[in-house]
């Protein structure tokens, strides 16, 4: 099977570049293993956490990281462009055009945010808080979200707490057994009729407040059941981040491939690359673990298969090497040296990733493969937990990636 | 500072590791009015940091038969006393190509005399009883080894030692010995969470502080000849091996695999430490290679199984008391009466020994201390079951409609014994797991919080094992946080919690995190520093 693309990698990365190609006429497969770093979404996607304007924010990150690589002025030309990329896949984002707003963690700490999903509670760049009092739902027996924290964090700022529990008899039926009360599942049992009763619920408990919060447990698939709770209510209600695995992730992925398919795309799901078909400096096919008897062939591919947590680049206690082909990865040889024994501390082994040129692309054994991009997580070179650049690495450097390819430069 | 009247004590036992527990139960058993005294919390120490091994006393046999004598004795008491800390695997002690076979028939011998039953087997029948031994093996022998929970041990004796009327004080360390002339009298004490100081009164003070125990002896104005030696162990995600393996030569570096609950552990390492060390053992690379190099040659899966964590405990090794050098070190019970030693009256320290032998130790440290106190009542602890073992408590009837489900019930049932009954089940939000991994429900949770001593999430870690399952925490500790920020009614304190809770599980992690240890511990940083904010602020170490 021939195509203009294959992307290995089917999370954040992998779609945005999916999604950019096709738009551009060019036909592309993605491979994707099936996990993404989007089911432990926060809401909001994250540009660079640094002070200040994004422009003298992005200027105090190292050279070695993609955004520097980029060029500050590239990096927010394509910046400029996400907000618009992503209502093209009926995803609604919002976010200030110079500057970080924030955003409410479940911990109540206020983090720097570039773009947040419609419908979760946000505070301006001012930090000025939107509301002077809240009422802070929780369902009841909801383990991975927990009122008091979110509480005591607002309360720091100043904003009045109303706790609640939410108690609906059709939830009941997940505690059957014990470990179904997780937010998935809760999920799918809010939609219906008991949308009705949620409302009515919060209504009578939220009156006198200036907003509800609830954890992020509605709309696995589409927005409908918020946007349907919120019609029946007079006060806005505002979701907070849930610990994994998070609804409005899970939805965001499933938006994201719907569009790809809708452009035509060819997405392989719960399926792996393990080999590659190389001729001289180039990748001519890959093959899947569920379709062995087949060469898929591409005029360029793209790797997108994330860091460590998501299998792309893995470590043995003597070394550091890239999951599918084997390709050249920028770190430290000596193994005390990955690590910071403080968990809070700048963790070296973050920035471990593939080695890759002035045009993102990947090298073996020294050798520059001219058709074989990196983009995201599995870049070396970015700590995007610590500089808060994530999720902008990886829409970014896909954009910059798929562009390239496009546009031949 | 004045002597509270409610505050004299016959005995004031120092420190809550199994020594400090087992002593506070054998007094507090035979009449005598208990204080036990831990800095930190329960098993803190050397307790919490070994092989949680039920010696048959074979590993001592040729070398030392005085320890085999009394482990295999204190082997049988426990089997009996703390069925519920205790499983019966057996052992095996291989010999290897590169061992000696020779060796195998002293073993045996020595085995006998000391009265432990060891039966040579063929390698072949080795295979088959464990299948992931080395298939090289060229001897075994088979020994009633076991596997003890010294967590679960620890609160057992707690509990009972509770029942029997002792004050239990955890999180106040011992300052000072209060002296009337030579004589101890009482302890000065700060609250290690707060900060507060207060004295409690005693006729008779018994120091268990373990390695500790030097620095509380150095107050009394006793020198007790001690020498730190520091064992690294290695946690594996599952559970390789059923039965013990050991190497059928003489006690060396990490020759045992132990399985205990849902994992399997080697070790240990051994060497000496300094003594501002021992509140901060680190493994090194080279004791994790040594580990994993020698762990292979018992179970050729350990190089392919994912490692938990590494830690590291410190052995309380006494020097004879003639011998300043150190160098005839002895494994065996060191029970010390300072009034006839140092002329210290009302002071005695009970040291040495081992896990195995904890009940032994506090048998003789009671002993003398009835002794002194004019008390002549017999122990009882080899007879009596520890609370979680023994029959089944009569359950009422009761109308509940829900109850913890099979899987979290099941494994209470495994961790607390018939302890296990008071756990909670009225309430319909109880049987949620919070702990996947182990199986750990909300309601065991809230009786952990409630019933043992449970302040921060390292006890609870400690009574449950919420977080010490593959995930090491990933979600459990964000669950268990809100259900004791709930208790607490403090969250703020929570959130600081959960921040040193992370930390302390990266402290075992980063020595061995690569593979699926290192995916782990990524997942977990961007969960609770990037999703949920957490960070260095609030383990107290900067300002925000």
């Amino acid at each position: 099977m021939k195509f203009d693309s294959i992307i290995i990698g089917g999370g954040l990365t992998g779609l945005v570049a999916g999604i950019s190609l096709q738009s551009k006429g060019k036909k592309c497969l993605i491979v994707s293993a099936g996990q993404s770093a989007l089911h432990f979404f926060s809401g909001s996607f994250e540009l660079c956490s640094a002070p200040g304007d994004y422009e003298d924010a992005l200027a105090t990150l190292p050279s070695s990281h993609p955004y520097s690589r980029m060029g500050v002025a590239r990096t927010l030309e394509l910046a400029s462009g996400v907000k618009d990329f992503f209502l093209s896949s009926s995803i609604k984002l919002s976010g200030e055009d110079k500057r970080n707003h924030f955003r409410i963690t479940p911990m109540g700490v206020l983090k720097p945010a570039w773009l947040t999903l419609d419908g979760y509670a946000s505070v301006p760049s001012d930090r000025k808080m939107p509301w002077k009092k809240v009422l802070v739902a929780n369902v009841g027996g909801f383990l991975d979200f927990h009122s008091d924290f979110l509480m005591a964090g607002l309360e720091k700022e100043g904003v009045e707490c109303i706790p609640y529990i939410i108690n609906i008899p059709e939830l009941d039926r997940l505690r059957t057994n014990p470990t179904e009360m997780r937010s998935t599942n809760i999920a799918r049992a809010l939609t219906g009729n008991v949308l009705c009763e949620l409302a009515s619920q919060l209504s009578k408990a939220g009156a006198g407040c200036d907003a509800i919060l609830l954890p992020a447990v509605l709309g696995l698939n589409d927005p409908e059941n918020a946007n349907s709770l919120k019609a029946r209510m007079d006060i806005p209600v505002e979701f907070v981040a849930t610990l994994p695995p998070s609804v409005p992730g899970i939805r965001t992925q499933l938006m994201l491939k719907a569009h790809f398919q809708s452009l035509g795309g060819t997405f392989l799901m719960g399926d792996t690359v393990n080999e590659g078909v190389f001729e001289g400096n180039q990748l001519k096919g890959i093959k899947t673990v569920n379709h062995a008897d087949m060469v898929f062939q591409a005029d360029n591919f793209i790797l997108a298969t994330g860091s460590f947590f998501s299998r792309g680049i893995k470590a043995s206690s003597t070394e550091v090497f890239e999951s599918v082909f084997g390709l050249d990865v920028d770190y430290t040889e000596e193994r005390p040296q990955w690590y910071s024994p403080d968990v809070f501390e700048k963790q070296p082994y973050m920035e471990f990733g593939v080695r890759t040129d002035d045009k993102f692309r990947v090298s073996r054994d020294g050798n520059v493969l001219s058709n074989v991009y990196a983009a995201g997580s599995v870049l070396s070179g970015f700590n995007g937990l610590k500089d808060g650049c994530g999720a902008g690495v990886s829409i970014l450097t896909a954009l910059d990636v798929a562009d390239r390819i496009a546009n031949g430069f | 500072m004045k002597q509270d009247k409610g505050t004299h004590y016959d005995v004031i036992v120092i420190g809550g590791g199994i020594t400090g527990a087992g002593t506070a139960r054998d007094c507090s058993m035979r009449g005598l009015k208990t204080l036990l005294l831990e800095r930190f919390d329960f098993t803190a120490g050397a307790t919490g940091r070994n092989h949680g091994l039920l010696h048959s006393g074979a590993r001592y046999a040729v070398t030392d038969q005085e320890s085999a004598t009394e482990c295999i004795k204190e082997n049988m008491i426990l089997r009996k006393i703390a069925s519920h800390c205790v499983e019966e695997t057996d052992g095996l002690f291989i010999t290897l190509p590169e061992d000696d076979l020779a060796f195998q028939s002293t073993f045996v011998a020595s085995c006998q005399k000391a009265g432990i039953r060891a039966d040579v087997i063929d390698p072949k029948e080795a295979i088959l009883l464990e299948p992931s031994v080395n298939p090289d093996l060229i001897g075994a022998v088979r020994v009633p080894d076991g596997a003890v929970d010294p967590f679960r041990l620890t609160i057992a004796n707690v509990v009972d030692a509770r029942m029997h009327g002792a004050d239990i004080l955890t999180y106040h360390e011992v300052t000072n010995l209060i002296k009337d002339g030579d004589r101890v009298v009482g302890v000065e004490l700060v609250n290690t969470n707060d900060g507060s100081r207060c004295q409690r009164y005693a006729d008779l003070v018994i120091n268990a502080g373990g390695i500790w125990g030097h620095k509380i002896a150095a107050m009394a104005g006793a020198t007790v000849n001690m020498f730190p030696a520091k064992g690294a162990l290695l946690i594996f995600g599952h559970r390789v091996n059923n039965i013990v393996i050991n190497r059928c030569r003489k006690p060396a570096d990490a020759d045992i695999l132990v399985p205990g609950d849902t994992i399997s552990l080697i070790g240990t390492t051994s060497s000496r430490v300094p003594y501002d060390q021992i509140d901060d053992m680190k493994v090194t690379p080279q004791e994790v290679d040594l580990l994993l190099r020698e762990g292979q040659k018992l179970a050729p899966s350990l190089a392919t199984t994912r490692i938990l964590r590494a830690y590291a405990g410190v052995r309380p090794l006494v020097a004879a008391d003639n011998d300043p050098s150190g160098r005839s070190i002895s494994r065996g019970i060191v029970c010390l009466d300072h009034e006839t030693r140092d002329g210290i009256p009302g002071f005695i320290t009970i040291t040495g020994g081992k896990l195995m032998t904890y009940r032994l130790m506090a048998e003789w440290a009671t002993d003398l201390a009835c002794k002194k106190l004019g008390k002549n009542v017999p122990c009882t602890t080899a007879q009596t079951c520890l609370p979680g073992s023994g029959e089944e408590p009569k359950k009422k009837a009761s109308g509940k409609t829900f109850g913890i489900s099979g899987l979290g019930k099941r494994a209470a049932r495994g961790r607390h014994g018939t302890l296990s009954s008071k756990i909670e089940n009225s309430d319909k939000f109880n049987s949620s797991l919070v702990c996947e991994c182990e199986e750990v429900s909300v309601g065991e949770v809230n009786y952990a919080i409630k019933e043992l001593d449970t302040y921060n999430l390292i006890n609870l870690r400690r009574r449950t094992r919420v977080g010490m399952g593959t995930c090491q925490g990933e979600l459990c500790a964000c669950r268990a946080a809100g259900l004791l920020a709930k208790a607490s009614g403090c969250a703020v304190k929570a959130e600081e919690d959960l921040a040193k809770f992370m930390n302390e599980r990266w402290k075992g992690m980063y020595p061995v995190a690569w593979g699926e240890t290192l995916c782990e511990a990524q997942f977990t940083s961007w969960i609770y520093e990037g999703v949920c904010g957490l960070d260095a602020f609030h383990t107290g170490k900067t300002a925000k």
